[in-house]
């Protein structure tokens, strides 16, 4: 039943644009990983502050970040504050959908990793008399970012590929919209997906080799 | 001995060819259905009646080129941008959803002659205070991913060399970012236009102007390589033309005002 011809130098004309947008996708999700993992561990003080209110509003984020699709999250950063006159761009609508999402789920990350680090580690650090932030920053938090840092690779591998969720609040930028707007344009549907595919597997790629790489380096015992 | 090969050998031979030579129109005719692919979130053309069953211009003119087939019509809801899967995958025969017949995807489907002819609009939020469709310049722009006017859009704001065009995935997402002020206008289909502005569910909303664009001709289409099924379309649209039946189409989910004039001129009326 399936007839087609592949035409794969028209699509190929188009490759630098789409490189173009792959360049994009990784700006969003570099971006979206950073925040999120500045966000993460706020949200992770939050939880162990002791605080009720600052613990409400952790939880809840998780709650909504984790429970709910990406691509509710990304709508609702777009047309969801917008009822309220706040006008994101694309851009932003589906850096902050990533952001939150990826802060929700790394903050997860964050404390089971600090389950994983013996309490008594921060007890000796205080009786050697650094104070309680010094403690955290120079002996939990160099641990907490090594045990978690794994799973914060699958996260980023995770955000690349949500950037492609940006077509839904008109974001035409990325790797996933150029791919969309050139097969609107051309309807070389399999050629340009197909391409599309690849580099993102091909990124996924650099992303994984790149944390093994980066980990063999830092976490050596 | 050798002869007996030879004779099995020649039937085996027609019997295959006639088994090759099967058209796509055969196999429809055969087949007893026939499937369109057709585009339900695109009113009036294509869309959901309130007891959630295909309607619109696209489900009627598949259900008539069904009857002229003789067989029965199967609607398959499809995104615009899932036409060419669809079709290449064989879950339909036929699309009948609106689509512009550039030259650029004629390179990759069969098109008929037109069947239906769109004029544009400029609708913009009151706030943008717009006076005529030049006032786009600068401005952001938001329209269906996918449709002819947003290419055209997209080449526009390229040659005023301002602008900023955001192509959302479906009509109604286009006209809640207008009427949120995400946007300040967009060019949409006149039907398309009257429809969102008279239903009272977009406030803010005000239709502009005319778009100076060609009309937006579409076509049916298939299987680039099928010439025995695209002839038929050819000669099923203009026939639709000559009965009237388009006309009467048009009256039905259009309204008012004269339909696009699709006749050949001096041939076929």
């Amino acid at each position: 039943m399936f007839s087609y011809t592949f035409q794969w130098n028209q699509a190929l004309a188009r490759l630098p644009q789409m490189l173009e947008g792959a360049l994009v996708t990784m700006q969003v999700a570099i971006m979206s990983m950073v925040l999120g993992i500045l966000i993460a561990i706020i949200l992770t003080g939050f939880r162990l502050s002791g605080n009720k209110f600052l613990n409400a509003v952790a939880v809840t984020w998780i709650e909504i970040a984790r429970n709910t699709p990406a691509l509710f999250q990304i709508y609702m950063a777009h047309f969801g504050v917008a009822s309220f006159g706040i006008h994101f761009s694309p851009f932003m609508s589906l850096l902050i959908g990533i952001t939150f999402n990826n802060a929700g789920y790394l903050s997860e990350n964050f404390r089971g990793a600090l389950k994983a680090i013996p309490e008594t580690q921060t007890r000796s650090a205080r009786s050697l008399g650094m104070p309680p932030i010094m403690a955290f920053r120079t002996v939990v938090l160099p641990q907490m970012l090594r045990i978690s840092f794994l799973p914060m690779t699958n996260q980023m591998v995770w955000a690349v590929l949500m950037t492609s969720l940006g077509v839904t609040v008109s974001m035409n930028a990325d790797l996933y919209g150029v791919t969309q707007d050139l097969n609107a344009l051309t309807f070389r549907t399999f050629e340009l997906f197909a391409i599309a595919g690849v580099i993102f597997y091909i990124i996924v790629k650099v992303i994984n080799l790149g944390a093994r790489l980066i980990a063999a380096r830092l976490f050596r015992y | 001995m050798n002869k007996f090969l030879l004779i099995g050998g020649l039937v085996a031979a027609t019997s295959l060819s006639t088994a090759a030579s099967a058209d796509m129109l055969d196999d429809i005719i055969s087949s007893g259905t026939l499937r369109c692919a057709i585009t339900l979130d695109f009113p009036p053309m294509g869309m959901r009646d309130e007891n959630n069953e295909p309607a619109g211009f696209d489900v009627d003119y598949c259900n008539d080129l069904a009857d002229a087939l003789g067989v029965t019509a199967e609607i398959v809801d499809t995104p615009f941008p899932e036409r060419i899967p669809a079709l290449m995958s064989g879950r339909v025969d036929v699309g009948v959803a609106s689509t512009s017949d550039t030259l650029e995807r004629a390179k990759t489907v069969g098109m008929s002659i037109p069947y239906y002819a769109f004029e544009n609009a400029v609708v913009g939020n009151e706030d943008a205070a717009m006076e005529s469709w030049e006032d786009m310049k600068g401005k952001t722009i938001g329209a269906t991913a996918g449709t002819y006017e947003a290419i055209w859009i997209e080449g526009q704001i390229e040659e005023w060399g301002e602008g900023e065009l955001r192509p959302y995935q479906t009509q109604a997402d286009v006209f809640l970012a207008l009427s949120q002020g995400q946007i300040d206008a967009t060019v949409s289909t006149v039907e398309v236009a009257e429809a969102n502005v008279n239903s009272g569910n977009f406030p803010g909303l005000v239709i502009v102007d005319k778009a100076p664009m060609v009309p937006d001709y579409v076509a049916l289409f298939t299987m680039r390589q099928e010439y025995g099924l695209l002839n038929y379309l050819d000669l099923f649209v203009n026939q639709q033309v000559r009965t009237g039946r388009y006309a009467e189409l048009y009256a039905k989910w259009i309204g008012e005002g004269e339909p696009a004039d699709l006749t050949i001129q001096n041939v076929y009326r």
